[in-house]
């Protein structure tokens, strides 16, 4: 539990730095015409309107911003994926050429805060140069960052020093861990997207820094670069998988080891749990020891040597796509074992990442507001959102992966909001309740409420909650007749959202 | 003409009302600082408790001020609060300089109320007990008196404007109080309220802001001594069971009641603990209890004290009393009998208070065991709600009062206190312990029986709730270890449980 508050803080502390700064005017860097790059770094001006989760039939305000992104192979532009998100208009302009190129986005990864921009206009490329790719940089080598940020109209370059390269939290999807590579060099508000260079060739995508420390920056690697563009190589993008098991580094205790008759000399680490219906459920069991992952072996940390670095043995699963296997050699009960293990998506039922580009989802039933319960609602408590929303809804966040047993539980539904009318007057009691059933319908995800209202029990509509253990009638009837009224009321187009198309 | 008309009716109209209602008598107000003298001390409480975190380690010392009344020769009320964690209690009288020694006779923190026994060979002369009258006048002038450190006799006075049921200071249960409005003083240590020359109640609690202050009334009063009187105090009844507003006329017709059926509260959740825990079910409509009509917002109306929470009609009785309901359920109308029950703080699943004692705690290995309690999670600070785990928050908020044979107190490892033991675990914490060698562990107790379960194994095996690791710790390293953490980290006792 503790190591979680940990983590959380951690998520906080880091933020991206997308530049929502304001556009002065143009300029030549002589240091990037040198280099070539003012014909590969490119500026995005991007026009974004996020969504509101608690009124998700709304949007929310309309926000200019400034950031950078550069040209790789293939005609595209890469850049980070908070820069183009929740996106309504997108143009790209180069250096030292007034004419803007309005643009889309093409591909985006909110889970690796990148994403491939391309321009109708193919003439855009005419006259750039598309940067390659390196390999992971060394830590105390120097490299150079190359962008557009606050403080200046030309192309910025800053040099900087590795200090590290490890596994962090990626803040855009406030949840997800990839390979991170720290840096010294300034990295501020309009240089994410932005390449960083060392030997003429890309070594990773600025995108984010740390809040409270100054020149403290981190660089997307090439690593997860190349997952990323390889994942859409076939036309979409799946995400990083995982293998869905909780693990602990217990073999440091050697009664521990003992106990689990493990070997002298084989080092690896504890199976906790498996996540339901993830791709390991079958395979591995609690009180197993994983050893190795392929050819890797795996330390009591957890961790492997890769790349000519010591990191979690996460990073090889890093190197698989969705669908892809890894072969886990394990000990149980003092028996080496080996499988292969398909990597998966595995997400838990109250995913930890944020959505974007999704318009919320909701159902407006006798003025209630069903939803999702999802981060981005959570996030509507404002900054302090996991200390200040209501504690049944923290405590399904916190453990929603082991507190589930039900199979087919896609998502839990909560009542955001109670939209006052005479149907609903004794009904406020209900918001932010988590739906347990509707008309005897067991709720699994948002379809469900839907389907159900279509069935009142009688004269009523029965909702139940989980948190309080309650069932309230609704007048089936009323509810009906008033539904158009409270729609037309409060200005809400449709009923619902749903997944499927109603 | 007609102005005298008007007049003649005006005055015969407040003639006849004058009569229709009660003479009530002219309470007239005295100055009682003579014969307080006598009846009246100051208390001096030396406190400290235990650190919840490390629980083998006493906090720092504080004194507290109390006030108390005579209620016997030698025996003095106060409010329960003053002497939570009470290392020592001295008394001083009017005129005396010198301390009395004092000790507790009855304390039950519920209703708030402390008797305390003056050492009789210390006392120059006997006090002058006090009376409580059981009067209730709304809106009556009060006077409130007391004994400050400096052996003075203060006085203070406010205005009697309601009568509620209010959460007792401290605790959990839900008992009567007067409310005096504009008080001249807001602290509430137990002074003495009088209308007149009537004593209607002591001090319990007061607010600046508000400039309130609240009375535990003559009726609690009474009630205490005359339970405490005999040695075998019973104590008064504890609400077990929660209640939900019934105002929806949708959900009233769900439960098939008649419109002509106005009142009623929902019983929204059932503890296994208190009052009426043995006989309601969850969706009963509470009609009327001991044939005092219910309303939908769960309040009842008092003959002299107005509308009150239905919390009343049972922290207003003895342990042991009855109580009758009058529900609605499953479409019918029925009368069922209760016994008036309460219940020991101990016997919650997630304790609200640990007044008085030591926390219960086991250290094995460096992993501190301990039993999960409010004061534990409180230790988070201002805000602690949504600081403290949510795991283990939960079992506070919803599952408090209801512990089951097969779980009395939920136990949690709390801290793994880093030796050479414990290596690889020292993240651990703030997790519930589910079996300690395969034993389920019901409560703190459980621990120690379990260390003793199969005898020629090499460990003792720890297994939590959630997706967390076992712990293994090696029996035979264990003596030489928990010497060496005791040693160490200066925890002189390795474990403290109540057996």
């Amino acid at each position: 539990m503790k190591r979680r508050i940990v983590n959380y803080i951690k998520r906080t502390l880091a933020t991206v730095i997308a530049g929502w700064v304001t556009i002065a005017g143009w300029g030549v860097s002589q240091a990037a015409e040198d280099l070539g790059l003012d014909k590969s770094v490119v500026l995005l001006k991007s026009v974004r309107q996020d969504f509101d989760y608690d009124a998700p039939w709304k949007q929310g305000k309309i926000i200019e911003g400034i950031s950078s992104g550069f040209v790789v192979e293939g005609k595209r532009i890469l850049t980070n994926a908070h820069n183009v998100s929740n996106n309504k208009y997108l143009e790209v302009r180069k250096e030292n050429i007034a004419k803007r190129y309005p643009a889309e986005v093409a591909f985006v990864g909110h889970d690796c805060d990148l994403a491939i921009i391309t321009v109708e206009d193919k003439s855009f490329f005419d006259d750039t140069v598309p940067l390659e790719l390196g390999e992971l940089p060394k830590v105390n080598t120097t490299v150079s960052t190359y962008g557009f940020p606050v403080g200046g109209r030309h192309i910025s370059v800053t040099e900087g020093v590795i200090s590290r390269i490890e596994m962090d939290r990626y803040s855009h999807s406030g949840s997800d861990a990839h390979l991170v590579i720290q840096t010294d060099a300034a990295i501020n508000p309009g240089n994410s997207g932005g390449p960083v260079m060392q030997n003429g060739k890309v070594v990773g995508v600025a995108f984010q820094g740390l809040r409270q420390a100054e020149n403290v920056g981190y660089l997307i690697p090439t690593t997860v670069i190349r997952h990323f563009l390889a994942d859409i190589g076939d036309g979409k993008y799946d995400g990083f998988g995982s293998l869905g098991v909780s693990l602990y580094p217990g073999l440091h205790s050697e009664s521990c080891r003992e106990y689990l008759k493990m070997p002298q000399g084989e080092d690896g680490v504890v199976v906790i749990a498996t996540m339901l219906n993830s791709s390991v459920e079958s395979v591995l069991q609690r009180d197993d020891v994983i050893t190795r992952i392929d050819d890797y072996d795996i330390d009591n940390d957890g961790r492997v040597q890769i790349y000519g670095l010591r990191v979690h043995f996460g990073e090889v699963i890093e190197t698989k796509q969705i669908g892809g296997t890894v072969k886990l050699t394990f000990y149980r009960d003092g028996n080496e074992m080996q499988k292969t293990v398909t990597v998966a998506l595995n997400r838990p039922v109250l995913d930890w990442s944020r959505e974007y580009d999704r318009e919320p989802r909701y159902v407006c039933f006798a003025g209630m507001v069903f939803v999702p319960l999802t981060r981005n609602f959570l996030e509507t408590w404002g900054n302090d959102w996991y200390t200040e929303m209501p504690s049944y809804l923290r405590y399904l966040f916190d453990n929603s992966t082991e507190l589930n047993t039900d199979r087919k539980l896609k998502e839990y539904v909560v009542v955001a909001e109670v939209l006052s009318d005479e149907v609903n007057s004794y009904c406020r009691g209900i918001e932010n309740e988590v739906v347990k059933s509707i008309n005897g319908v067991t709720i699994r995800c948002l379809d469900d409420v839907y389907e159900a209202l279509k069935n009142p029990a009688g004269d009523f509509d029965l909702i139940e909650t989980i948190s309080d253990r309650q069932i309230r009638p609704i007048d089936a009837e009323k509810a009906r007749a008033r539904g158009q009224l409270i729609l037309d009321k409060y200005d809400i187009p449709d009923e619902a959202r749903l997944e499927k198309e109603l | 003409m007609r102005k005298l008309s008007t007049l003649i009716l005006v005055i015969l109209c407040t003639s006849v009302l004058s009569c229709s209602q009660p003479a009530r008598e002219q309470v007239q107000r005295l100055d009682l600082t003579e014969q307080m003298k006598e009846s009246l001390v100051y208390l001096d409480i030396s406190y400290c408790c235990y650190e919840k975190h490390q629980p083998w380690k006493q906090g720092n010392l504080y004194k507290e001020t109390g006030y108390g009344c005579a209620v016997g020769e030698y025996e003095v009320i106060t409010p329960a609060w003053n002497v939570k964690d009470a290392r020592l209690v001295e008394a001083r009288i009017y005129g005396e300089s010198e301390y009395i020694p004092a000790k507790i006779k009855v304390v039950d923190y519920e209703s708030n109320l402390c008797l305390i026994e003056l050492d009789r060979e210390a006392m120059p002369q006997p006090l002058k007990p006090i009376t409580f009258h059981e009067d209730y006048r709304k809106g009556a002038e009060v006077d409130f008196y007391w004994l400050s450190r400096e052996g003075n006799l203060h006085n203070g006075r406010g205005y009697l404007d309601k009568a509620e049921v209010k959460e007792s200071t401290g605790s959990f249960a839900y008992f009567l109080n007067y409310i005096l409005a504009n008080t001249s003083k807001v602290e509430g240590s137990g002074e003495v309220n009088f209308i007149g020359s009537k004593a209607i109640g002591i001090g319990c609690w007061g607010s600046s802001k508000s400039k309130e202050a609240g009375l535990i009334p003559a009726t609690t009063i009474n009630c205490f001594l005359a339970d405490a009187k005999d040695g075998d105090y019973k104590g008064f009844g504890i609400v077990g069971f929660k209640i939900s507003y019934l105002l929806d006329p949708t959900k009233r017709a769900y439960l098939k009641m008649p419109k002509e059926l106005k009142d009623g509260a929902s019983v929204s959740n059932v503890y296994n603990l208190g009052t009426g825990s043995d006989v309601l079910e969850e969706e009963d409509v509470i009609l009327a209890i001991d044939g005092k009509t219910i309303t939908s917002r769960g309040r009842f109306e008092d003959p002299e004290l107005g509308p009150l929470w239905f919390y009343h009609l049972i922290t207003g009785k003895s342990a042991g009393e009855s109580v009758v309901f009058d529900l609605w359920r499953d479409g019918q109308r029925i009368e069922v009998e209760a016994e008036v029950k309460n219940f020991d703080v101990e016997q919650m699943l997630v304790p609200y208070y640990e007044y008085d004692h030591q926390p219960e705690y086991v250290v094995t290995g460096g992993f501190l065991f301990q039993e999960l309690t409010r004061p534990y999670l409180t230790e988070w600070g201002k805000g602690w709600s949504g600081k403290v785990p949510s795991y283990l928050y939960n079992y506070y908020r919803n599952m408090a009062f209801k512990p089951t044979d097969e779980r009395q107190d939920i136990v949690i490892l709390s801290y793994v206190l880093s030796a050479k033991i414990n290596l690889g675990y020292a993240d651990l914490g703030r997790i519930v312990v589910s079996k300690f060698n395969g034993m389920p562990i019901r409560s703190i107790e459980d621990i120690l029986t379990a260390q003793k379960l199969y005898p020629d194994s090499k460990y003792d095996v720890i297994e939590f709730e959630l997706d967390n690791p076992k712990v293994v710790i090696p029996r035979e390293q264990l003596p030489a270890a928990d010497a060496l953490i005791s040693r160490n980290y200066g925890i002189r006792k390795l474990v403290n449980v109540n057996q």
